[in-house]
């Protein structure tokens, strides 16, 4: 049996016959080298509650070259791509070695989750986002999680669909309240302060007039 | 003129006798470059006290930059060592242990910052020991492969041990993949470096691989070195050193294009990335054009097209040979290729077709125009340099043509297979001064109008004209009764040719030197 061949399959196994773990590996179809891998969102984090789960490619060259990993459920998170769900994580490109495992990647994924670097960006825009509100960012993160990794919706947590409209484009309940107040539509707001990316750091370089005038085009 | 005169007079110009646009250079083997690098390790030997391939660590280490290394050295050797992967520092993962427990946290730190950052505390200092792969006596389980029928391992001084096998895999696919010279042990965050010795033993069975790191060792001493560059062919292992280029300044000042030793078909440029000769014009420049003509390539793709339709009557004609005087197979008529202008317009003294007419554009009133206008400046400069490159790429089909030509010439007169070689050396010449006219239209581009600009374009023009008469002379239909007119003929005019090609390199370069040449806009390193 091939060396490649030997290593994934023990790891599945050992996976698999570990009850404690807190990640698991499936086959997708019938090869051992297309997996998907999922785990929890960790507690005390936005993504807490939400199941997530990894698309796992292993390259010909494994483990001596690095397994091939992107979030299949989208995450809202400064080093994943909100588009495509690939993923910054050093241990990914040039920090591998061949002792590392399917299961210590996901898990040091699931941990990425709780600690993001925004220094070292996946997405800029959320990044952007992270760094200059933390509390307008946890808001999306976790819209994200409900909506998209089933985090259940806490009961406190806006019920009115506008809200979660709100924190899903990434915005400040506050700017739309604003904009509301002089009298456009909400959905108008929401569209044009998305389109115009009035988020984190641009807030402040996007003037109110210019907000306006898209809003009566 | 002679045959064997004009072949002296063409070896002397390749050598290069003090012409200003040809530069001083050394082409140097693999085993040269490594001779040079033994030398540096030797003398760090020498003066640290450490064997070969801790210094062939140190030295990659540091780039390969001597004074640094010793400095650094000096300074804290601990550090020193700790840092280029000789040594472990302190407190590092246990050595002999398995892979790292189940990580909780993200490994966020990378090796090579971990490795760079000079820690404070203690550090072992551990020589590297290279023994044959140890039989472990009792179950020894290789942490990465998990095969139990592996008995024999390997380990650097940190006590990492892996399988044989597995080192192996792992070095081939650092140096066959990632082309990596640096190769650190395989357990996770240790950052000690397999020495020299280490990978050839790993690679005993796999001379081939074995071959590629030492190649990887020569590219990364080469690539340290300003004054040598790899030579871009494909498996080519010369480099070339051409100290006089090695500063960015002096690339406004000369256009510093090299041969290896291994071909004289490895031409290229020593300051930028083009394989290819660029002269006359200067780096900066080069790169500024390749640039506008990748923004602009649909815009202009149509030009490069082999196909044109006659201005005449309409049918397609196909280019298929270098010469731009073309005659319409169906109504005879005789057109330029370049400007779809009546061909005999070219030869009289007012007609230039190399000449743009800036007045068109200085003219233009309205943004519109105005961006017409430019458009129409630049197809004007890239139609002519696209048509020279087109030419010289044609110059494949246009050597066979004339191989055949020169079969038929001995057949039909007395002339020997040495005595019909002029039609190939006249080839020759054609194709190399294409090369400098495409570039002269891409410097031209950017030349500020002017009096020089108008003497640089004189020249330019008389190239051209030059290269076209050649170019049909070798083109037409052979007539056995005129072969020894037609060689005295192709003989004068190659060497002519040869001669304005010589004026334009060297006015060039020679304006280079001055400064003399204005650009339009601004170029990298002018200012
Ligand atoms: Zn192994
Ligand atoms: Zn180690
Ligand atoms: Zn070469
Ligand atoms: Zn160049
Ligand atoms: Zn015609
Ligand atoms: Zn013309």
């Amino acid at each position: 049996m091939d060396a490649r061949l030997r290593r994934v399959n023990k790891e599945i196994a050992d996976c698999k016959n570990d009850k404690t773990s807190k990640v698991s590996i499936e086959l997708v179809d019938n090869s051992p080298y297309h997996l998907v891998g999922s785990f929890d969102g960790p507690e005390g984090t936005p993504y807490e509650g939400g199941h997530y789960e990894v698309d796992i490619i292993i390259p010909e060259s494994y483990p001596f070259q690095p397994v091939k990993m992107k979030f299949i459920t989208k995450v809202y998170h400064p080093n994943v791509s909100s588009q495509s769900g690939a993923i910054c994580l050093d241990i990914l490109k040039d920090a591998w070695s061949p002792v590392l495992t399917l299961k210590s990647t996901l898990i040091s994924l699931q941990s990425l989750l709780c600690s993001p670097e925004p220094n070292d960006p996946q997405d800029a825009e959320v990044a952007k986002h992270y760094m200059t509100s933390r509390s307008s960012f946890d808001e999306t993160a976790r819209y994200w999680a409900v909506t998209y990794a089933g985090a259940p919706r806490k009961s406190e947590q806006g019920s009115k669909d506008v809200d979660a409209e709100v924190a899903m484009a990434g915005l400040e309940k506050a700017h739309v309240d604003r904009f509301e107040a002089l009298g456009f539509e909400r959905a108008k707001v929401i569209d044009v302060l998305r389109r115009l990316n009035y988020r984190g750091a641009n807030v402040p370089k996007i003037s109110e007039d210019r907000i306006v005038e898209e809003l009566l085009k | 003129m002679d045959v064997d005169v004009f072949d002296t007079d063409y070896k002397m110009t390749a050598r290069g006798r003090g012409k200003l646009y040809e530069v001083d250079h050394d082409s140097l083997s693999q085993a040269d470059i490594e001779r040079v690098m033994q030398k540096d390790v030797d003398h760090i030997k020498g003066v640290l006290d450490v064997d070969g391939d801790s210094a062939s660590i140190l030295l990659r280490h540091f780039n390969w930059n001597k004074e640094k290394l010793l400095e650094k050295y000096m300074d804290n050797a601990t550090a020193v060592n700790e840092a280029a992967g000789l040594a472990l520092p302190e407190r590092s993962p246990q050595p002999g242990r398995s892979p790292r427990p189940q990580s909780t946290g993200p490994t966020r730190t990378t090796r090579r910052s971990t490795a760079e950052s000079s820690k404070s505390g203690k550090t072992k200092a551990i020589l590297e020991r290279i023994s044959p792969p140890v039989e472990e006596p009792q179950s020894f389980v290789c942490g990465i492969c998990f095969d139990d029928s592996q008995t024999k391992y390997l380990a650097l001084s940190c006590e990492h041990r892996f399988c044989t096998e597995c080192w192996n895999a792992y070095i081939t696919s650092k140096v066959r993949t990632e082309a990596e010279q640096w190769i650190t042990c395989m357990a996770d965050g240790c950052s000690l470096v397999a020495s020299n010795l280490f990978v050839q033993q790993c690679l005993k069975k796999h001379p081939k691989t074995w071959e590629r790191f030492q190649e990887l060792l020569v590219r990364h001493f080469v690539s340290s070195n300003h004054s040598l560059k790899y030579c871009p062919y494909p498996s080519c292992t010369y480099t070339v050193s051409c100290p006089s280029a090695a500063s960015k300044s002096s690339l406004t000042s000369m256009v510093p294009i090299v041969t290896c030793g291994a071909s004289a078909s490895h031409k290229f440029c020593f300051g930028c990335a083009i394989d290819n000769d660029h002269r006359p014009v200067v780096c900066g420049v080069a790169k500024l054009w390749m640039q506008k003509c990748q923004d602009d390539s649909e815009t202009a793709n149509w030009i490069k097209s082999n196909t044109k339709e006659c201005s005449k009557c309409q049918s397609t004609i196909e280019k298929n040979g270098g010469c731009n005087h073309m005659t319409c197979k169906k109504c005879k008529y005789e057109f330029c290729w370049v400007c779809m202008g009546p061909w005999s317009e070219h030869g009289t003294a007012w007609y230039s077709c190399n000449r743009y007419d800036e007045k068109a554009s200085v003219d233009a009133r309205d943004a519109q125009s105005k961006s017409r206008a430019s458009l129409e400046r630049y197809l004007h400069y890239y139609n002519r340099w696209a048509n020279h490159e087109q030419s010289a790429k044609l110059s494949v089909e246009l050597y066979a043509k004339t191989e055949k030509k020169m079969e038929e010439m001995q057949m039909t007169s007395d002339l020997t297979w040495i005595e019909v070689q002029f039609m190939k050396k006249a080839v020759d010449e054609v194709s190399k001064c294409r090369t400098t006219l495409k570039w002269t239209y891409a410097m031209a581009y950017y030349l500020d109008s002017g009096n020089q600009k108008e003497l640089f374009e004189d020249n330019q023009r008389d190239l051209e004209r030059a290269v076209e008469e050649l170019s049909e002379l070798i083109e037409q239909p052979l007539d056995p009764e005129v072969v020894p007119t037609l060689r005295q003929k192709v003989t004068d005019k190659t060497v002519y040719v040869q001669k304005r090609n010589e004026i334009v390199l060297e006015d060039t370069a020679k304006g280079f030197l001055e400064g003399r040449w204005q650009w339009n806009q601004s170029v990298e390193g002018f200012d």
